[in-house]
């Protein structure tokens, strides 16, 4: 019963601050120098000011400013997150149809790296100073340090381009007309690349986070406790640093969730992916308003959402936190 | 050097294409073929919609009077023949018979009517223009259309062009909210071509039109129009075989000679006369260094227009030697030339005591190749003592900046629809200044010799009355530099060598599967 | 404070960051006298492979452009976005944490749903964003730099100050009748200022990636060559001309490497007894 309240409430403030960066993103798009619908009539080829004014009309745009907002914004509460000028599509669908492809490559980018992460880490932990540790340390350290669009381009280097294991762009084999498992194969043969390189940076993160926080758990109280009672080993790392030290990497993991959106847009504009990155991206170069800020709104709303089932999980691992703050 | 080089193998390459065209034998019928689409368009609705990719595909699907071939001569397409009055003032057009819509309604001169003077005059700015020097559209019969002039105008068998007056059906949109009939997303028309499907972000999927009223035409049974939103995959996709046609643009310059090399692949630069995309940048003639004619000229001088054609653009294109291209008619080469000379262009800056004022350089914002020739400039012009600033924007700021007069130097490149009258005057006459468009005279060129020239030419029927004034007007504007010209552009269309007769009109890819065929 | 440079010197880590930076910063203040001429310049045919020319060790670009100089002169605007954008985000956060960890109350409970409120929105695409609308220069850069990395330094300034705050020399402080920008800016600011600066060497690696990130978008300044912009212009010729983009990805590579080791050194130095936190 306390838990469903505290996720209401934790819904409800969600849905403030949502509304806060929609009303934020809004006045600063609409700050931008340049007019949607001059974007659009220079695609024409040409325009005049009849043809200018027909646009402006039938977008909207000659409305005044708060007078869009005030049209966004109810919209939005109604879940009509508007029509996309240059598409020529509901923006909700033309997202949802984007949506997919991103999910399927920074969920597994994701896992990959909290996986490894955890693994790498737990590796190095359980036994300092090893050359293991060293090499992963060191590994850890330059991933981190590597920025992830040149990660990508070497990666088509190296396997596209030089060995040409994996294909360099795309998410399915272009005219390839494979259904079913053969299709996933083909989508699965296209993730690799980038779910790697999108996944190895954080890789790099939850190696240094699961080390760093496993060594300080196994140095207090409780484990030295353990080790008293004449645990073994492996017991000790399994059932007691783990469960403590995943606590800060939960934490990490939230945060990181919603900046691997942003990841995304430099992977899927390197591997020509077609996700809501590129969405975005595109949307922003041709002032495409409503599409903008229904791809901000959207990821920004997952971000809240990582950030709840960070902490719910964080209820369950830790059961001494209190639900009040 | 390399450029040399460069310059050459793209020759080399043009030539073994256009020798490939020559050997067609008798058409063969069948066959799927798949072409690339950049960028998606945003509807296929011609008559609504005009961008670059709307055209190419619903060329195909919607058609006009006429069609244009490579040297710019009418050649019939929905009129069958026409007429035209000595005193260059009546136009007469004889419609195809037994042509049908797609729905298999008749097409009859009332869509003409309907199109021309009713549909199109409401949504097509350019065709408006044209439309300025039109008395009256009428139909004597079903199979006649007759155009009343006010007065003689030489461009004008010029606009019967699928993309400037694309036939529309007036039995589904008379009465209606054009903008909104739900009709826009299934297009009618009386192509060689049916819209089938479209798959939003994958591909466009056409059917041959059975009904087609030329025997036998078209030849191909579908053709999907590929849409792939990265430049390098669409490369790949062409050298894997997933594609068959790259249209002009399709992919970054840089991998053209790569593509153009591979076994049983063609290229050709033909298929773009009537656009004649021609590349200058803008000069603010108003204020600043720019508004001096010397200053303007040293521009001219600086700039290695060589180079950027040899490297950036891999040898394609032509450097222009001023506002008409090569490609559109009553072009001269009659005029001043401005050879890559940065010690005239240091000359010219001392003479006028240059005081090292920034000029502000804005690149079109169109990717890779725009931004490399911007930096090219920049540093021609710094070399030469010209002190430069890279303004960057995106689409929207660009056209803004521009519209508004905000900058020195601007990028730009805009076609010419093969007559001055239609894509040249615009930007040199003095009553096409005002601000908010990026397509008038946005440099601010104001000279009533210019304009008055420009005027007569247009009104004439005379071709060589017309040449003669075009000569001229060339002339004083070269001399003058409004702005500086650099390329005409080449997109050209790479291909495999089996399919045969696409490019076959000035507008080549845009109304080209009316002819082509596969030899597999 | 001897004491704490021996730590740092002890630390193997630490010592080869100052060595990396050092030979970083080294080459961005030599720029000029390495490559006389601006790196804008076209200077030898184009494509030219690495060491295929005497004098032209790293090759040249599409242009014919010297990727070494390239190099050069992108060292010095790396360093100078990563340092000033890091000096712009510390402006806005340490004075809102500490407000917020000071006070406390409701003031505390504002500042800090407003610093989540930033934490909220993608980072990324955020910056992205702002220099898009505020056009690409050096200074947008700066600026969406520091907008998306304030939050960090607020929430870790305001930590510092909650803890301090009930310390018995700021209770006396307070006691003794100080005003509280008095106590804040004397008391205990500098105590918070080794977390800062360990943060501050990390914020100033990840403002260099965020930088070159933006320039391979196409976002960069257009008038100065940046590293991240060089990987981008080269990226379409990648099977044709790979060291256009393995270089500059190198420099980034280790730049932000030794700004990351001497953070974590100092971290060390300053906490010899705590183990490190990423963040």
């Amino acid at each position: 019963m306390k838990i469903a309240r505290y996720i209401l409430s934790r819904f409800a403030k969600a849905i403030v601050v949502l509304l806060g960066i929609v009303v934020l993103n809004f006045c600063l798009i609409h700050a931008a120098p340049g007019d949607p619908a001059a974007v659009m009539a220079g695609e024409a080829g040409a325009a005049d000011e009849i043809f200018l004014q027909q646009l402006r009309e039938k977008f909207g745009l000659d409305q005044p400013f708060h007078v869009q907002l005030w049209n966004y914004v109810s919209g939005i509460l109604q879940f009509d997150l508007g029509y996309s000028y240059r598409q020529e599509a509901p923006v909700l669908d033309l997202i949802l149809d984007r949506l997919p492809a991103t999910l399927l490559l920074t969920g597994s980018a994701f896992f990959i790296s909290i996986g490894l992460g955890i693994l790498a880490g737990a590796m190095a932990a359980v036994r300092v100073g090893s050359w293991a540790d060293t090499a992963i340390t060191t590994l850890a350290l330059l991933f981190y340090a590597t920025p992830l669009f040149w990660v990508a381009l070497m990666g088509i280097l190296l396997f596209s381009v030089q060995l040409g294991w994996l294909p360099a762009f795309g998410m399915e084999t272009v005219g390839g007309g494979y259904t079913g498992f053969a299709r996933w194969l083909d989508i699965a043969h296209h993730l690799i690349l980038p779910a790697l390189t999108l996944g190895l940076f954080f890789t790099a993160i939850y190696t240094r986070m699961a080390r760093a926080s496993m060594l300080e758990t196994s140095g207090e109280d409780f484990v030295k406790t353990a080790r008293a009672k004449g645990l073994t080993e492996g017991k000790i790392t399994r059932r007691h640093v783990m469960r403590n030290a995943m606590l800060p990497v939960v934490t990490l993991a939230g945060l990181q969730a919603g900046q691997i959106v942003g990841g995304a847009v430099l992977t899927e504009t390197v591997f020509a992916w077609p996700g809501i990155g590129r969405l975005m991206f595109d949307a922003l170069l041709q002032r495409d308003y409503n599409l903008l800020l229904g791809v901000f709104l959207i990821s920004s709303a997952m971000v809240l959402l990582f950030n709840l089932i960070t902490d719910l999980i964080y209820l369950i691992v830790d059961p001494r936190i209190e639900l009040a703050k | 050097m390399k450029r040399l080089l460069v310059g050459a193998l793209g020759a080399a390459l043009l030539a073994t294409a256009s020798v490939a065209t020559i050997a067609s034998a008798a058409p063969k019928s069948g066959g799927t073929i798949n072409v690339v689409i950049q960028p998606e368009p945003p509807s296929l609705m011609l008559g609504i919609t005009q961008n670059g990719p709307t055209q190419m595909v619903a060329g195909n699907i919607y058609e006009s009077l006429l069609r244009y071939d490579t040297d710019l001569n009418p050649q019939p397409s929905l009129a069958k023949s026409w007429e035209v009055s000595d005193d260059g003032l009546t136009y007469t057009f004889k419609l195809q018979e037994g042509v049908t819509w797609h729905d298999g309604a008749p097409f009859t001169s009332a869509d003409v009517v309907f199109t021309a003077d009713t549909f199109l005059r409401e949504t097509h700015p350019r065709f408006r223009v044209s439309l300025a020097h039109v008395e009256s559209i009428t139909a004597p019969d079903d199979h006649t259309v007759v155009f009343k002039l006010k007065n003689p105008f030489g461009p004008f068998l010029g606009i019967f062009e699928a993309g400037t007056m694309p036939m529309i059906p007036k039995h589904i949109y008379e009465g209606t909210d054009y903008a909104n009939n739900p009709m826009n997303a299934t297009p009618i028309g009386t192509g060689p071509f049916k819209f089938k499907e479209w798959e939003k972000g994958s591909y466009i999927h056409l059917v041959k039109n059975e009904d087609y009223y030329i025997e036998g035409q078209p030849y191909l049974d579908d053709i999907y129009w590929q849409v792939i939103p990265d430049a390098a995959s669409r490369a790949v996709a062409f050298e894997t075989g997933k594609v068959d046609v790259l249209p002009g643009g399709s992919v970054e310059n840089f991998d053209i000679p790569r593509l153009t090399a591979m076994d049983g692949v063609c290229a050709t630069d033909k298929g773009w006369e009537y656009f004649a995309p021609h590349a200058w940048l803008w000069l603010n003639n108003r204020e600043g260094p720019t508004s001096e004619v010397k200053f303007r000229q040293a521009i001219m001088y600086a700039m290695d227009r060589e180079f950027v054609r040899d490297v950036i653009w891999n040898g394609f294109g032509n450097v222009a030697t001023g506002p008409v291209s090569s490609k559109t008619r009553f072009y001269s080469d009659d005029v001043t030339q401005y050879n890559y000379d940065p010690d005239k262009a240091k000359a010219l800056l001392e003479e006028i005591g240059y005081d090292g004022t920034p000029v502000r350089i804005l690149p079109l914002p169109y990717g890779e190749t725009w931004q490399r020739w911007g930096e090219a400039v920049k540093q021609n012009l710094e070399e030469v003592g010209i002190n430069t600033e890279i303004v960057a924007t995106d689409v929207a700021g660009w056209n803004q900046k521009v519209s508004e007069w905000d900058y020195d130097l601007a990028f730009t490149y805009l076609y010419q629809y093969g007559d001055p009258a239609l894509g040249v005057a615009r930007t040199y006459i003095s009553s096409n200044i005002a601000k908010g468009s990026p397509w008038n005279n946005v440099q601010g060129y104001a000279n009533p010799k210019v304009d008055e020239l420009f005027a007569e030419a247009a009104v004439l029927a005379d071709e060589g009355q017309r040449q003669e004034l075009y000569t001229q007007v060339q002339q004083k504007l070269v001399d003058d530099v409004p702005v500086a010209w650099t390329l005409e552009l080449s997109f050209p269309t790479i291909y495999r060598c089996d399919v045969k007769d696409l490019v076959q009109t000035a507008i080549g890819v845009n109304d080209g599967f009316k002819d082509a065929w596969l030899d597999r | 404070m001897m004491s704490f440079w021996r730590r740092v010197a002890q630390n193997r880590g630490a010592v080869i960051g100052f060595a990396l930076l050092a030979v970083v910063i080294l080459v961005a203040l030599l720029a000029p006298l390495l490559y006389d001429q601006s790196p804008w310049r076209m200077v030898q045919r184009p494509f030219l492979p690495p060491m295929a020319v005497d004098g032209f060790w790293f090759g040249t670009d599409t242009l014919g452009r010297d990727i070494g100089a390239g190099l050069a002169y992108g060292a010095q605007v790396s360093l100078l976005i990563g340092l000033v954008s890091t000096v712009v985000a510390l402006a806005i956060g340490v004075p809102l944490g500490a407000i917020a960890g000071y006070f406390g109350g409701w003031l505390d409970d504002a500042l800090m749903r407003f610093t989540e409120f930033f934490q909220t929105i993608p980072s990324f695409a955020l910056a992205i964003v702002i220099v898009a609308i505020l056009e690409p220069s050096i200074s947008s850069i700066v600026l969406a730099i520091a907008l998306v990395s304030w939050p960090p330094v607020a929430r870790l300034v305001r930590g510092e100050f909650l803890s301090l705050r009930s310390r018995e020399y700021v209770q006396a402080a307070v006691l003794s009748g100080l005003t509280p920008p008095a106590i804040i800016f004397r008391q205990v600011l500098p105590n918070t200022i080794s977390p800062i600066i360990v943060l501050a060497s990390l914020m100033v690696a990840s403002a260099i990636l965020l930088e070159s990130a933006l320039s391979f978008l196409g976002l960069g300044d257009p008038n100065v060559v940046s590293w991240g912009y060089m990987i981008g212009a080269g990226r379409t010729v990648l099977r044709q001309a790979w060291w256009i983009c393995v270089f500059p990805g190198v420099a980034i590579l280790l730049t932000v490497l030794s700004l990351n080791l001497i953070g974590e050194g100092l971290n060390d130095a300053f906490n010899p007894r705590l183990a490190r936190k990423g963040r």
